[in-house]
């Protein structure tokens, strides 16, 4: 990652239907499973870990911790900003191929861009393509 | 390690444009922590979702956020 330019924009093509693609959400609004670790807003510096949300899990099963933008919409509902429900939905409806079984939520903010960009970054995309196994990937943030 | 084909739903789209994002939506007017839609917009939620998806098919326009207008979010 770090040898791109800053000019280049990273864009593979989708080269399948996405009625037969597997995709996966990945979001920076701080979403987690209730039963896993929050993540640390006590760091000034921003917890820089992801957890993984089981593609079957359920709203109820899931929450937000997040000190950087107003969650209260999400808290109540956590379609706004990490629609899994509705994914699954869609692929019922035949729209996507398949939900994948595991998705990524980190905690967007951090100071520590350089090790954000280096390192995390590229763990968490690591994760997606050899565990998720993503054909598509959704990203949301707040 | 291989590319995955990506869309961003972003309600900051100066911020994610400098991030030179491979596709992005930015629903029009939406506020942060509104990414999909207000609570209970499940219809909207997924109309969102899916036009996100969607971009993937559409003509590649890399590093571009591309607008949307969906009225019912203010009604």
């Amino acid at each position: 990652m770090s040898s791109l330019s800053r000019k280049c924009v990273p864009f593979t093509p989708l080269e399948r239907d996405l009625a037969k693609a597997r995709v996966v959400l990945v979001t920076a609004a701080g979403v987690h499973r209730r039963d896993q670790e929050p993540f640390n807003i006590a760091d000034d510096l921003g917890d820089l870990t992801f957890r993984v949300v089981n593609g079957d899990a359920v709203n109820a099963d899931l929450m937000v911790t997040h000190h950087h933008y107003d969650h209260s919409d999400a808290d109540r509902d956590i379609n706004c900003v990490f629609p899994l429900e509705l994914l699954r939905e869609l692929q019922a409806e035949g729209f996507i191929g398949e939900v994948a079984r595991e998705h990524v939520g980190y905690m967007g903010y951090t100071m520590q861009l350089k090790k954000m960009y280096d390192e995390i970054a590229p763990q968490m995309a690591e994760y997606v393509d050899k565990k998720c196994k993503a054909d598509v990937v959704v990203l949301t943030g707040g | 390690m291989r590319g995955i084909p990506t869309a961003l739903i972003t309600v900051g789209p100066e911020a994610s444009r400098q991030m030179r994002p491979p596709r992005a939506m930015y629903p029009k007017g939406f506020k942060v922590g509104n990414s999909l839609g207000k609570p209970g917009q499940r219809e909207l939620q997924k109309k969102v979702l899916r036009d996100a998806l969607l971009i993937l098919t559409e003509p590649a326009r890399p590093g571009q956020v591309v607008e949307r207008e969906y009225p019912e979010y203010e009604s």
